[in-house]
């Protein structure tokens, strides 16, 4: 699988979260096509195909990123800002997904043009439910910005 | 009148074509030469009307006033080369055979002149050659304005077709695009009320609702086809290099509802990679595919796709072990909505083999069936290597 | 705060707000529908001007992109650029299927873009994913008195 047919980025530095979260998407078979960065610099090289991947390319946009908001390096809402600040990436959908209960925390997200606040529940059925339903949202329902070529042909099929 | 005179007179006036006009251009100083030259002119039957020039400035006004039909020039003017006529004739755009005529030439002389764009040479005292060098300097000159005009039309033709083309084809976008939204209405209302009133009214009114839902979705179908069909031509082509066993895999995944409901096995050989717009190539791959498997037989459905290339072109077949075709029906299966069956028996609008049709023939390539019925059929289709190769890359 | 979400649909096609009204009726996510047949209508409301001084401000915003007048780009343009309203989340509802018009929607800001399915099933199932996700699934940023 090339770095280029990426649907997912998942930012997320805890490693109980990751494989919950890959696990739900695994069950809606969205999880091969996941990349899991570990904090927000990482996070930040790959949507904007630099540092160590700089050989990735621009032309097959993230459907969907899921977002912690504490993050080592550089945090949540730095992430969020930068790429909802860039033209080539303020469309991908962005989706924060955090066990911070913070009002505030939620209220900058949405200031900052974060798409949806997902908080991450304590019980880990529900966790696991919650990242299979936004899995399904934002990759079935919802239309990305840019059609992946299954779509195109899903279309041309009807 | 006696025999002899009758006699002769009929012989003069087979001579030439009977009293053609002509308008002769002279470039010419010496009366004398110049009379001659006219003399031939009228001998040869035409009803000569004539200007004599010596110099570029009466040249072209005498171009204007005149229109000649031919320039006739001595080589050696003191003042004026007759040569720069051509120059001149070249710069006005004006297409009027100019035929030297002239005293000493040498040969190497003459082919100089005919090479720099004299139509012929003829020589003072060789004027018998003059009547026959006009002629063929006219005819020629027809012939040029005969094929000059031909292009024109076909050019023009052309543009039409392109024109009416592209009308059509916006009309047939615009018309399914905008019926869709009414439609949108009707299906789901009528689904709607067959949810909402089923066994609440009588029988016939469960009847009747049941035929106008399914005529609305039938309807739905039938736009997003002629969509699907009028999108082939209007697309400006987006193509890049594409992999056909990748795009395979893509048209498969596609289909998996089909596969796995028919069971069938698809395989491949020899696909290559070929610079093509992926998104209609992938559209004649699933239909072909997607036909294979809805008309099988009883048998799971074996499907074989490969590719071929010969200096001329690549050759892809799609072979299936369904329920064939009948010779009789061959061709008439690409045409738009045609069915050779119920709809009950197999589901579908007759559009998928019209789109694969087009989308080849818009490559220049071909598209057929060979088939028997109970014994399967293979499709095949060629696209032509020159319109399958990256512009500019002679290798493939 | 109250405990039942409020929905804004903006969308001048009355047969459509019907199929979503009775889409959402027997939903176990209780919810407040409000319906703008236009842009003007749906600022107002918005803005609570005038009869719409005494309303409270949606939780979540259903917006077409054709509608008469003002179109919808143009309403989440406005939307996205107020201060007050922009944290509201605004699901782009339309019958185009276009490149254009999507990517347009996630540049003015759009937080996720739906098209109107073609049968019965499918648009309830739209609507339904969408109240579900939104009201049930998302945390929600307060919206002010």
């Amino acid at each position: 699988m090339s770095m280029n047919e990426i649907d997912i980025l998942l930012v997320d530095d805890s490693q109980e979260d990751v494989d919950l979260t890959l696990h739900a998407l695994r069950g809606e078979r969205l999880a091969n096509r996941v990349f899991v960065a570990r904090d927000g610099e990482e996070a930040l090289e790959f949507v904007f195909c630099t540092g160590q991947h700089a050989g990735r390319s621009f032309e097959h946009p993230l459907k969907l990123v899921l977002l912690d908001l504490k993050l080592p390096k550089v945090d949540g809402l730095q992430v969020l800002k930068r790429m909802k600040s860039d033209e080539r990436t303020k469309t991908v959908p962005v989706v924060l997904m955090t066990s911070s209960k913070e009002e505030r925390d939620r209220m900058k997200g949405y200031e900052l043009g974060v798409n949806s606040y997902l908080q991450k529940p304590v019980d880990f059925d529900e966790f696991r439910r919650m990242v299979k339903l936004a899995g399904l949202y934002w990759l079935v329902v919802n239309q990305p910005p840019v059609a992946s070529r299954a779509p195109a042909l899903a279309e041309a099929a009807k | 009148m006696s025999v002899t005179e009758i006699k002769s007179a009929g012989t003069t006036a087979a001579a030439a074509p009977a009293k053609m006009k002509l308008r002769a251009l002279l470039i010419e100083d010496n009366q004398l030469d110049a009379e001659l030259v006219l003399r031939w002119l009228r001998k040869d039957g035409y009803d000569v009307t004539s200007l004599v020039v010596q110099d570029e400035a009466a040249f072209i006004k005498a171009l204007h006033s005149l229109s000649p039909d031919i320039v006739l020039a001595d080589y050696n003017l003191p003042s004026w080369k007759g040569m720069e006529a051509v120059g001149v004739l070249v710069r006005e755009g004006l297409d009027i055979p100019l035929i030297l005529v002239s005293g000493a030439l040498g040969d190497v002389t003459a082919v100089e002149c005919i090479k720099r764009g004299a139509t012929d040479y003829v020589l003072k005292d060789g004027l018998a050659r003059l009547p026959e060098a006009i002629h063929r300097a006219l005819e020629e000159r027809q012939e040029r304005q005969r094929r000059r005009q031909a292009e024109q039309d076909l050019a023009r033709q052309a543009a039409e077709l392109a024109r009416s083309n592209a009308d059509l084809e916006q009309f047939a976008y615009v018309a399914s695009h905008d019926l869709q939204e009414p439609l949108r209405m009707v299906t789901a209302y009528t689904q709607l009320l067959a949810e909402r009133y089923r066994g609440v009214l009588d029988a016939d009114a469960d009847k009747f609702i049941g035929y106008a839902s399914e005529g609305a979705q039938r309807m739905q179908v039938l736009i997003q086809d002629l969509l699907a069909f009028s999108r082939v031509g209007r697309k400006n082509s987006d193509r890049a290099e594409t992999d056909c066993n990748a795009l395979l895999q893509d048209v498969l995944h596609t289909l998996t509802p089909a596969i796995q409901e028919s069971g069938a096995h698809v395989d491949a050989e020899g696909l290559p990679t070929i610079w093509a717009d992926r998104t209609l190539l992938a559209q004649v791959l699933q239909n072909l595919i997607g036909n294979a498997i809805k008309f099988r037989g009883k048998d799971a459905p074996l499907i074989h796709v490969k590719a071929e290339k010969n200096d001329q072109e690549w050759r892809f077949t799609v072979s299936d072990n369904g329920i064939g075709i009948p010779a009789e029906h061959a061709e008439n299966i690409f045409v738009v909505f045609q069915r050779l069956h119920a709809r009950s028996e197999y589901p579908g609008n007759g559009i998928g083999l019209a789109i694969c049709k087009k989308v080849i023939e818009r490559y220049g390539g071909k598209i057929w069936v060979e088939s028997q019925p109970g014994s399967g059929s293979t499709f095949i289709f060629t696209l032509p290597l020159s319109s399958c190769q990256k512009p500019g890359n002679l290798n493939s | 705060m109250t405990s039942c979400m409020m929905l804004l649909i903006v969308d001048d096609n009355p047969a459509d707000v019907g199929l979503a009204r009775e889409a959402l009726a027997n939903s176990s996510i209780v919810s407040e529908i409000t319906t703008c047949k236009d842009g003007e209508e749906a600022l107002a409301f918005l803005h609570k001007d005038g009869g719409y001084a005494n309303t409270a401000r949606p939780d979540l915003m259903i917006l077409d992109l054709s509608l008469p007048g003002r179109d919808g780009l143009s309403v989440l343009t406005e939307v996205k650029a107020d201060p007050e309203l922009k944290r509201i989340p605004v699901v782009i509802f339309s019958t185009s299927r276009l490149a254009k018009d999507i990517a347009r929607s996630y540049q003015l800001g759009a937080n996720c873009y739906i098209s109107k399915p073609g049968n019965l099933k499918d648009f309830f199932s739209a609507i339904r994913s969408i109240q579900q996700f939104w009201f049930a699934v998302v945390s929600l940023p307060a919206q002010g008195e």
